[in-house]
């Protein structure tokens, strides 16, 4: 008989049951993907950036594939907090398994608003604080200063008993100065990486091929930057990390739980592939039994590196 | 919903514009209306990243027929493919045109990847009393849709050619307009696909005489099930997304430019 392998993670008081979830922005805001996933499956889902006010969006044209990846300027369309709690939240309680809400602000105010909002909801496992959209005004303004993702950390932190997961960007120009703030704000863990700008020109119009003009860009094109960023996060950092950034398959998903991920977020894949959530789940299975491996924990940080390799001494940033 | 690996049984340039891709498969051929898609996955690497929507053309048992131009990376790809070789196809999807239309007569306006599903739609209303007449425009003679496809659909086809080279020279809303300043408007309804500028321009003829109608929106596609709101359009009620809530709405609902 097989052993049975176990799959599930602790991060603080909550045990996932497996290290797959689905990435902010890429799963829909309800039962999008419920056709071909078994929601109860996931490890957890983690809901579209929810605001205090409905959000209209940017104009058209919002995404555009470019090379191994593409580009999203959506710009946090969504209908807005109480939307969600009236109409959304309902949904998600009778899917068994976390709900990670990710919200977004334009001050730490919106933050903690949202952050109280939501605090009474039993049906939430956490909240990802989203202070690294790309594709709104003051979008990465909490993640340029240390001081100010701090302040706003700080200040969710005090405003609810749920954990919190900050999610980052590596268009922070002081990113280990930035996680380093969050955490000791008291972030319980980081969502590493949000998407990073990008542009493309249609060359018969001579215009972006984003209305906004710059996308993020997601997908495998940014899957070695994501994994450097969790790099460089392990290295220095004992926090748990949702880690993210084109992850494809069970292949990619490992090369980031090898590097030190408790969690693997599938993104731009579900696009892809609306079953891909499950494949990498079942992937790291069959990966586990053929190294004989009986938990994930014992997968998580196998990566081996000589720690005075010559690139890991140079200045991060 | 499905989403099925499907094997390529024909897939054949028909003239300078259309290929012709044929699969089968039961459950993508089942119960789909005219101006529904499949979201095809050409390519399973990493390179060529997302699907891409193909309209229905035409269904017969199990097979399914595609028409589709050359338009960007993905299609010239596709373009290679050979029978016997899998493609990823997820549908079938979307809101299709409407198909009782109460006694008025059916008008169609099409160019381009747009006239496919129009011909899809023509042949399924074939038990209608009034016969649907299709308007096409394309660039010249070469592009026509080759008389045989057209020859079992009972349908009066009207051609407008930007040379000249067959039927009425000019754009097909000139042939649009002509229609409409001879028929009385309230007993017409027009089903549109084609470039967004052909789209907008019946749109806003459509609006002068006070007809009704239908547009099937073409706009960038990634998820093709709701959950990207990367194919939005502009609606009297907001941004709806074209994959799910289109891609066909009817005049009244698109804030347009015409
Ligand atoms: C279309 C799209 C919409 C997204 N929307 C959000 C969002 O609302 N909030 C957020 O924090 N991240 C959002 N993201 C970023 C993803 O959550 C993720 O961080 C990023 O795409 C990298 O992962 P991937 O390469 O697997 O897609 C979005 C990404 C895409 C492609
Ligand atoms: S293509 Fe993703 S929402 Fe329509």
């Amino acid at each position: 008989m097989a052993k049975t392998i176990n799959l599930t993670i602790k991060i603080g008081n909550l045990t996932f049951k497996n290290p797959v979830t689905v990435a902010s922005g890429t799963f829909g805001s309800k039962d999008e993907y419920a056709k071909y996933v078994d929601y109860a499956k996931l490890g957890a889902i983690v809901t579209k950036t929810v605001t205090r006010k409905p959000r209209k969006g940017n104009p058209m044209p919002r995404i555009f594939e470019t090379p191994s990846g593409m580009l999203n300027a959506i710009g946090l369309q969504n209908k807005g907090i109480d939307d969600f709690i009236e109409y959304k939240i309902p949904y998600f309680k009778k899917v068994k398994t976390h709900l990670i809400v990710n919200i977004a602000g334009e001050s730490v105010e919106d933050f903690v608003y949202l952050a109280k909002k939501l605090d009474p909801e039993k049906s939430v496992s956490a909240l990802e604080l989203n202070i690294s959209c790309p594709n709104v005004k003051k979008g990465l303004e909490f993640c340029a200063k240390p001081e100010l993702a701090y302040e706003v950390v700080k200040a969710v932190k005090e405003a609810t008993k749920h954990p919190i997961f900050t999610k980052l960007s590596p268009e922070a120009h002081d990113f280990l100065g930035v996680a380093d703030s969050t955490i000791r704000a008291g972030s319980d863990g980081l969502s590493l990486i949000n998407t990073i700008r990008g542009m493309a020109v249609d060359i018969e119009k001579c215009k972006p091929q984003i209305a906004n003009v710059f996308g993020g860009l997601s997908g495998p094109a940014i899957r070695p930057i994501a994994l450097r960023y969790l790099h460089e996060v392990k290295r220095r950092f004992d926090i748990p990390v949702m880690a993210m950034g084109g992850i494809m398959t069970a292949q990619d998903a490992l090369e980031f739980l090898i590097t030190g991920a408790h969690l693997i977020s599938v993104g731009t894949a579900n696009f892809v592939n609306p079953k891909a959530t499950m494949e990498i789940l079942e992937g790291i299975e069959t990966y586990m039994k053929r190294k004989g491996h009986q938990s994930i924990d014992s997968v998580r940080g196998t990566l081996k590196v000589k720690p005075d390799s010559e690139s890991l001494l140079a200045p991060a940033g | 919903m499905f989403d099925e690996t499907v094997t390529i049984l024909e897939n054949k340039k028909i003239n300078s514009e259309y290929f012709r891709l044929v699969i089968t498969s039961k459950r993508l051929s089942r119960d789909v209306s005219p101006g529904q898609f499949l979201n095809i996955q050409i390519e399973n690497h990493q390179g060529l990243l997302l699907r891409r929507p193909f309209s229905y053309y035409r269904i017969k048992g199990n097979r399914i027929e595609i028409l589709y131009a050359i338009l960007g990376r993905g299609t010239a790809l596709l373009a290679d493919k050979r029978p016997g070789h899998l493609l990823k196809a997820l549908g079938p999807l979307g809101r299709p045109f409407t198909q009782s239309l109460k006694g008025k007569r059916r008008v169609l306006v099409g160019g381009g990847v747009g006239v496919p599903p129009l011909v899809f739609l023509a042949e399924r209303v074939q038990k209608e009393s009034s016969t649907p007449l299709l308007l096409i425009g394309c660039k010249s003679k070469k592009e026509i849709l080759p008389k045989r496809e057209l020859a079992k659909v009972k349908t009066e086809v009207r051609y407008a050619t930007d040379d000249g080279s067959y039927g009425k020279k000019g754009f097909v809303t000139v042939l649009l307009h002509e229609l409409l300043k001879h028929e009385n408007p309230k007993s017409i309804f027009i089903q549109t696909c084609g470039p967004t500028a052909m789209m907008d321009e019946v749109m806003k003829i459509a609006k002068e005489f006070g007809v009704e109608g239908e547009a099937s929106v073409e706009e960038r596609m990634a998820c093709g099930v709701g959950a990207c709101l990367g194919c939005v359009v502009e609606t009297e009620e907001g941004f709806k997304t074209s994959c799910v809530e289109g891609p066909v709405f009817s005049f009244g609902e698109l804030v347009h430019h015409g």
